[in-house]
């Protein structure tokens, strides 16, 4: 039996988007027949997020954007999107995809964190550099009521997906105030009385564990700041919050942004 | 009558039926019911009136055949009945879905052509389970699939955009598999063929780069467009299928290509920065497509003759690699091109795309010809190859496209004088 003369082209490209991308590529390379139902874009529609036309008209970059949805194909597209995390709202936030899954995955940065005293220069200081994600990041002069704060919308999250928000971040040789005095992370729904605390050294002396700072392998680290399920989008906003109340002076610094991405496996 | 007589008389007698005829000629009646779960039954009993007679049996779609038809009516039958909950119902379908595959296969074909989603949904999920986590030879076996990928493209590289060194020794291994089917087909043309060795000096080939006044179309002779038809030939038998055939084609393929390279780099670019790499790289473009079938009979000096021939055989076999998924690869080339957006150096770009198709392993086994060439950027090499790869000229182009890749860099960084020869 030759599968392809039993059933139509319809419904095995049905049945392809119920697996994996994964699989999807693996059943181009099963044959010919199978190949161009598996590269299609019926397919590969259906791993990118429903509202990724929405998102993508919504970069901040507009050119680009019409360009990516007509003459990309839709597996390209997702690769791309896997790779290359494109700005929206105004270069203020950058979206990505998980590649295994096609889950949504949002850095909200730094100018649209709400950072306390980030407006007075002689407490913070904003960057700019062309290798950066986002055309501005803030760099901390001295500060020493430490708070930083992301919300975001749920029902911009892909559902039934556990989430983590991670502070992204870079320290200065100079710094100091992180090796000694824990900075506290609190994510939760806003409204909710459901918190789960956690603290954290953001820059702990070498001989001492756990380290929970993790290399990002482009030149940042990031800390996990806690973690909530997003089940159908409507719990509202998530509030991502850390914060050292002021014990020791803090300084250098340097914050990318917060990243909200899917967690698998506790 | 007694009562016993009475109670027999049930309601079902006042049962009204559906007459139905498959594919085959066969036709069976089917309790009314029961066969309108089916839309397509439903709107041939509603909207055409028809299933109420022996001779005016619904016909059923060819993909339905008896015993399909049957296994359909079981799930019509069960689902259709108001009372059951929802975990009766999930308990009947697990039952029911339990059979092989080719079954399964059939089973989803007969109730996509009924129309009937929810059995679809549900075989198609079965399916799907099926198929997750499977190599594509286990696929193959599962369905009975022929294994007719050619053998060209069951060697493509893999895409690695994780940047596993199993991959990356995967796609090694592949190439040396392609190099050595190029090779066993070389062994067989060899006959046909004469070696044409490239005779130009290295002046003219800077001449002809810098849009020396050379008119292709005029020069054609019946010699050179035989020999040239025959290098063409050769490139070609182990190109894989999809590969462009003719001129004509590869023109417009040309097109495409240097389109969806100019997309690409876009892409990397952040969009809407033209790099100078970009626009010597369309005019090549240009150029290239229109010498196509040029006079290649020229005086070389022996040394770099040498030279030459052993860079453009490594050219030709890098040439050959798939190109679509060099495409691909350029891309959804990602991760590693980060600080690239903002970068404002064009061949930087160019450097970088390359560094990163041979970090993501896309089949770059280094030649290792100890000579001046070598000395220029091969990264280089490999990303202007990438986007001009559908190039199957003559000798002579390809060496020129070598010798170009190492004098944009020269020129673009103002060391031009250091390619004296």
């Amino acid at each position: 039996m030759d599968i392809t003369f039993v059933l139509p082209a319809q419904c095995i490209s049905y049945i392809i988007s119920l697996t994996t991308p994964r699989d999807a590529s693996r059943l181009s390379l099963a044959c010919p027949a199978f190949k161009s139902t598996a590269d299609s874009d019926s397919v590969w529609e259906k791993f990118l997020p429903s509202d990724y036309k929405e998102i993508i008209s919504n970069s901040s970059s507009i050119s680009a954007s019409s360009l990516m949805i007509t003459s990309l194909s839709k597996k390209d597209l997702y690769f791309y999107l896997c790779h290359n995390p494109i700005l929206i709202n105004n270069h203020t936030t950058s979206f990505s995809l998980v590649q295994e899954t096609g889950k949504k995955c949002y850095m909200v940065g730094a100018r649209v964190l709400s950072i306390a005293w980030g407006d007075s220069p002689q407490y913070w200081n904003w960057l700019s550099l062309r290798e950066f994600r986002f055309p501005e990041v803030v760099k901390l002069r001295e500060v020493w009521w430490f708070e930083i704060i992301a919300r975001i919308e749920t029902r911009i999250l892909s559902f039934k997906t556990n989430y983590a928000a991670y502070l992204v971040f870079k320290f200065v040789k100079s710094r100091q105030g992180f090796d000694a005095r824990p900075i506290e992370f609190d994510v939760y729904f806003e409204g909710s009385n459901n918190h789960k605390r956690r603290s954290a050294l953001l820059d702990p002396p070498t001989n001492v564990s756990p380290q929970l700072s993790q290399d990002r392998g482009d030149g940042w680290t990031e800390i996990e700041m806690g973690d909530f399920f997003n089940e159908n989008g409507d719990d509202g906003t998530v509030v991502c919050r850390l914060c050292e109340p002021g014990s020791v002076q803090k300084r250098g610094i340097i914050t990318q942004g917060i990243e909200l991405r899917p967690k698998y496996g506790k | 009558m007694s009562e016993v007589d009475m109670a027999v008389i049930k309601p079902e007698m006042m049962k009204s039926y559906i007459w139905l005829q498959t594919a085959d000629g066969s036709i069976q009646q089917v309790e009314q019911e029961v066969a309108m779960f089916c839309p397509l039954i439903c709107q041939e009993v509603i909207q055409k009136g028809m299933g109420s007679s022996k001779n005016y049996a619904i016909s059923l779609p060819q993909r339905v055949n008896p015993a399909m038809l049957s296994l359909i009516l079981d799930y019509c039958r069960f689902h259709q009945v108001p009372g059951s909950s929802n975990k009766e119902r999930k308990s009947f379908d697990e039952k029911f879905i339990r059979m092989d595959t080719k079954r399964l296969c059939e089973l989803t074909s007969a109730a996509d052509s009924l129309q009937l989603k929810p059995l679809v949904d549900l075989t198609s999920r079965a399916l799907a389970r099926i198929i997750e986590g499977k190599t594509p030879e286990e696929i193959r076996e599962i369905f009975h699939l022929p294994d007719d990928l050619t053998e060209e493209e069951k060697l493509e590289p893999l895409k690695n955009t994780t940047d596993d060194p199993r991959i990356r020794l995967l796609n090694r291994l592949y190439a040396k598999k392609r190099k050595e089917l190029k090779e066993r087909e070389k062994l067989k043309n060899v006959e046909s063929e004469e070696e044409r060795v490239d005779e130009r000096s290295v002046d003219d080939l800077l001449q002809f780069i810098n849009g020396g006044e050379r008119d292709s179309k005029g020069t054609k002779s019946s010699k050179n467009k035989k020999k040239n038809q025959r290098k063409k030939d050769q490139l070609k038998d182990t190109c894989p299928i999809e590969s462009i055939k003719t001129d004509k084609q590869e023109s417009n393929g040309l097109n495409f290509v240097c389109h969806s390279a100019e997309v690409g780099n876009k892409f990397s670019t952040d969009l809407g920065e033209t790099s100078n790499m970009q626009n010597m790289e369309d005019g090549i473009f240009v150029r290239k497509v229109d010498f196509d079938d040029v006079d290649i009979d020229d005086e070389i000096d022996p040394a770099l003759k040498e030279k030459l021939d052993r860079e453009v055989e490594d050219f030709a076999r890098r040439l050959n690699s798939d190109w679509p998924e060099r495409m691909q690869e350029i891309l959804s080339l990602g991760h590693d091109m980060k600080p690239l957006r903002h970068s404002t150096k064009g061949n930087g770009t160019i450097r970088r795309y390359a560094k990163d198709q041979i970090r993501s392993g896309n089949d770059f086994v280094p030649s290792d010809q100890p000579n001046g060439w070598n000395n220029f950027d091969q990264m280089l090499t490999e990303g202007v190859c990438g986007i001009y790869r559908s190039s199957k000229g003559t000798k002579f182009l390809q060496a020129s496209l070598a010798l170009l890749s190492k004098l944009v860099p020269a020129c673009l960084e103002g060391k031009f004088s250091s390619f004296k020869h």
